[in-house]
């Protein structure tokens, strides 16, 4: 995390990946399948979100870690506003999976297992910040939060891994019906697809060194 | 240790022993909740119906059993603090609680068949399973109660905070006692049941782990 808030050729990097993804996401040729259509291009727009918020929430999991083990405010700053940009990731993810599921599912909500898992793991991170408000030491703020978000990513891992796949989902690739891979014969969407997940997580993470930044200044002022 | 441990253990079993009304309480928690729901459910149960109504009643007992867990202790801390090792309060904590819970729900599985009928399909599987989510649920809830007791509001924040982290546990627990229920065998939930050990194994071994933190705060 310091050496993102000391470099910005990744910002670059995420630059450009980005307009390559809006370029491709919306210009290439996809393959086209009943039902889903042209809306398949969702892939490079939804399920980046979902990818940028667990790798958002691993880094605040992991400053939470080492908050615990130095001490040092940095590191309890990092660690929730990291897990507040994944929120805001996982929010979206959200909003363009009903949106998605409006025109395919013929419904925003189907309470499908994953729909409910995401909203269940939102609502954690939502306790966790319920939390960090409740209380008024700041020493004590940090510790608490940081205990309770690594034991809340505890829950979170099997939430969104196994339960999903224990029932059928109407997500592509799950309950039968065909997944991505067995769309993507030329491996048109790949091409895309994994720059986006880059891309996407690229710039969440920097929203969230803005933030720390941010942070980080008030907190001085304030000393 | 081990005389610690089980000085631990019977001094939170003295304090309930002492004022009754936490457990006298609870008890009569568990019968108006489960009279309540057998006059709002009577005609339309179902073995599956039976089975989430009897988990749903599982996770307000547990969490309004174990709330008190550290609430109570906050007048004890700063003397704990200088004569015993956090781990050993914390494993101290799990057991006492993990006994209470299987305690509470033996006598919530009895008053329960009693209005609304007796499980079906096999009982030592049954049991297993009951066993494993409930001290799951204590467990869990132990840990979220000492992270609670920290806050202002600490009847509230165990609600917000628990609900969310308890659904896995309490997904597969549902999920495996309906096979059951519909007259599964061992083989049709032995995935279930192992995801929902290591879960259970996962929450013990990051509650000890963590519990030191949130302690010496």
């Amino acid at each position: 995390m310091k050496y993102l808030l000391k470099t910005d050729w990744w910002k670059w990097l995420a630059i450009a990946l980005l307009t390559y993804v809006f370029i491709g996401g919306l210009m290439f040729k996809v393959p086209s399948l009943p039902i889903l259509n042209e809306t398949i291009r969702v892939l490079h727009f939804h399920v980046p979100m979902w990818f940028g918020m667990l790798f958002l929430f691993l880094a605040s999991v992991i400053q939470s870690i080492r908050y615990l083990s130095s001490n040092k405010v940095e590191q309890d700053i990092m660690s929730s506003q990291l897990a507040t940009v994944g929120v805001l990731f996982g929010i979206l993810g959200m909003l363009t999976g009903m949106f998605w599921a409006t025109f395919t599912w013929g419904e925003p909500w189907s309470s499908d297992p994953k729909q409910n898992a995401s909203a269940i793991g939102l609502l954690i991170y939502f306790a966790y910040f319920v939390l960090r408000g409740s209380i008024s030491d700041e020493q004590q703020r940090a510790k608490i939060s940081a205990v309770y978000n690594i034991f809340a990513f505890a829950a979170l891992v099997p939430l969104l891994f196994i339960l999903p796949r224990m029932t059928d989902s109407l997500h592509p690739g799950n309950g039968g019906n065909p997944g991505f891979n067995a769309y993507d014969l030329d491996s048109n969407l790949r091409l895309v697809f994994y720059p986006a997940v880059l891309g996407w997580t690229l710039l969440g993470f920097w929203i969230a060194t803005i933030k720390i930044r941010l942070k980080l200044i008030k907190q001085k002022i304030d000393d | 240790m081990l005389r610690q441990l089980t000085w631990l253990i019977y001094k939170d079993i003295q304090i309930d022993w002492r004022s009754k009304y936490p457990f006298a309480g609870i008890l009569l928690y568990i019968t108006s909740l489960i009279i309540t729901s057998y006059l709002s459910f009577t005609g339309m149960i179902n073995s599956e119906t039976w089975n989430a109504l009897f988990w749903i009643i599982l996770l307000f007992i547990s969490i309004n059993a174990v709330a008190k867990s550290f609430s109570q202790e906050t007048d004890r801390t700063l003397y704990y603090f200088q004569l015993i090792k956090p781990e050993l309060i914390i494993i101290a904590k799990l057991l006492y609680y993990g006994l209470y819970q299987l305690l509470l729900v033996g006598l919530a599985l009895l008053v329960f068949s009693l209005f609304l009928g007796a499980p079906t399909g096999d009982f030592s599987l049954f049991f297993s399973n009951l066993i494993l989510g409930s001290l799951g649920l204590s467990c869990a809830f132990t840990m979220i109660s000492s992270i609670s007791s920290k806050t202002n509001n600490n009847s509230v924040m165990m609600a917000i905070l628990g609900f969310p982290v308890i659904i896995p546990i309490l997904i597969l627990a549902i999920s495996n006692s309906k096979i059951i229920i519909l007259g599964g065998s061992l083989e049709d939930i032995r995935d279930n049941l192992l995801t929902l050990l290591s879960v259970n194994m996962i929450i013990i071994a990051l509650s000890y782990i963590l519990f030191p933190f949130t302690w010496k705060s």
